[in-house]
């Protein structure tokens, strides 16, 4: 019966930590307890366990061939390794998460873009007091006052001045 | 200069090829160059009417006194022939000037003043507006870049999942292989114990037979020796005893 072991990859929690946005921090903190426990749990285990002393059984025992039998059938014996169910769950989640990722990190780069454009037009924008009210209404169209709709000064509903 | 417009226009329908249409030639009288700022102060005026260009112009000539003299003559001119005649008009305006410039000179200041900050709250406003706008913009770029580099970070959380799972599974396997054992040595400590308790009993029994097979041999006769010697042994031991003490 030998032991196998694939290598767990060593996590940095503290740099996992930092990357938490602080709606999910609940959620960290239950997995990494999680964890925690499982850890402390395969740690408590010890690798191989305790072996079993044949030729103390072989004269204690007499019932003739028993503890022969026992140690043939034992040391034949092949424990099943349990079988992985999970792992491909997680993969295939983890692959969808890359695809949401990916276009949420597309999405973030467009508002991105959005709000640099905006701030290009605030930065070359000349300054108030050398405007004219022509430069004001280019610069930001909702301050230009409709004609047309209101033909009287001042231009707008009195609830508005 | 409305021909002058019109023949130039026609000249731009035939030249539409050439030149872009954002930047056709003369189209309108206002010039597309950005217009520069107003100056800071007004026109300098001397006694709140004469323009300082015309003092300049007539210092070369007449140096600083000119213009007075001209102004002076002038007055002395149209006073003298008539060409304007002094009557109740002249001191009704008297009066009101008196009263404007005092006016004016007393409460000038302050009332420009007054306008002054009208229009700087509305520009300082703006300003306000803008700089917030730019500080909030300039924010959201931050945050959204802070995003970015959190959502980097997911194959972390898929990582730990799979390292759970691993451990799970070792744990297991471990929990197999010691309860395998254990089962197979408590088997085995089971027949041990069994077959102690085999021979305890087997002792205890072959002792209560023996124990009581020599009891049942003591034959009445036996009996009554055994007592008849004991009670001459004790006489005998009385007897030593005695003797001593």
């Amino acid at each position: 019966m030998a032991g196998r072991r694939v290598a767990l990859k060593a996590i940095d929690w503290v740099a996992f930590a930092e990357r938490v946005p602080p709606n999910q921090r609940s959620m960290f903190n239950a997995l990494k307890t999680r964890t925690d426990g499982i850890a402390a749990k395969l740690a408590s285990l010890p690798e191989t366990p305790a072996t079993i002393d044949w030729s103390y059984y072989k004269t204690a025992v007499a019932k003739a061939g028993m503890v022969d039998e026992f140690e043939k059938k034992f040391k034949a014996l092949q424990i099943p390794e349990p079988v992985d169910t999970q792992t491909n769950a997680i993969n295939a989640q983890e692959v969808e998460a890359n695809k949401s990722a990916a276009a949420y990190i597309e999405a973030s780069k467009g508002r991105i873009a959005k709000y640099e454009q905006q701030l290009a037009k605030f930065q070359n924008m000349i300054p108030f007091d050398q405007m004219t009210i022509e430069d004001l209404n280019d610069t930001f169209p909702e301050t230009k006052l409709d004609k047309v709709k209101h033909p009287y000064w001042p231009h707008k509903p009195i609830a508005d001045l | 200069m409305f021909l002058y417009l019109s023949s130039h226009s026609h000249q731009t329908d035939a030249m539409h090829g050439l030149v872009q249409a954002s930047r056709s030639l003369h189209t309108s009288s206002q010039s597309l160059a950005p217009v520069p700022p107003l100056p800071e102060k007004g026109g300098q005026v001397r006694h709140g009417l004469i323009p300082e260009e015309f003092f300049q112009l007539l210092y070369p000539k007449t140096g600083v006194t000119g213009p007075y003299m001209l102004g002076t003559g002038l007055l002395v001119y149209m006073l003298s022939k008539e060409i304007y005649v002094i009557n109740h008009e002249t001191f009704v305006a008297a009066s009101i000037a008196t009263v404007v410039i005092y006016g004016i000179k007393k409460f000038g200041p302050s009332v420009a003043a007054f306008a002054d900050k009208l229009n700087e709250e509305k520009v300082a406003k703006a300003q306000e507006v803008k700089d917030l706008a730019m500080t909030s913009l300039t924010q959201g770029i931050e945050n959204e870049k802070k995003e970015q580099w959190r959502v980097d970070g997911r194959s972390m959380l898929f990582d730990a999942k799979r390292n759970n799972v691993a451990m799970l599974l070792e744990t297991n396997y471990r929990e197999r292989l010691h309860m395998v054992t254990n089962e197979v040595k408590r088997r085995l400590d089971y027949q041990i114990a069994l077959q102690d308790l085999h021979r305890r009993m087997e002792q205890e029994h072959m002792v209560n037979w023996v124990e009581k097979s020599v009891v049942s041999s003591i034959t009445p006769q036996q009996e009554k020796e055994s007592i008849a010697k004991c009670i001459a042994d004790l006489k005998a031991l009385a007897k030593t005893t005695q003797a001593r003490a």
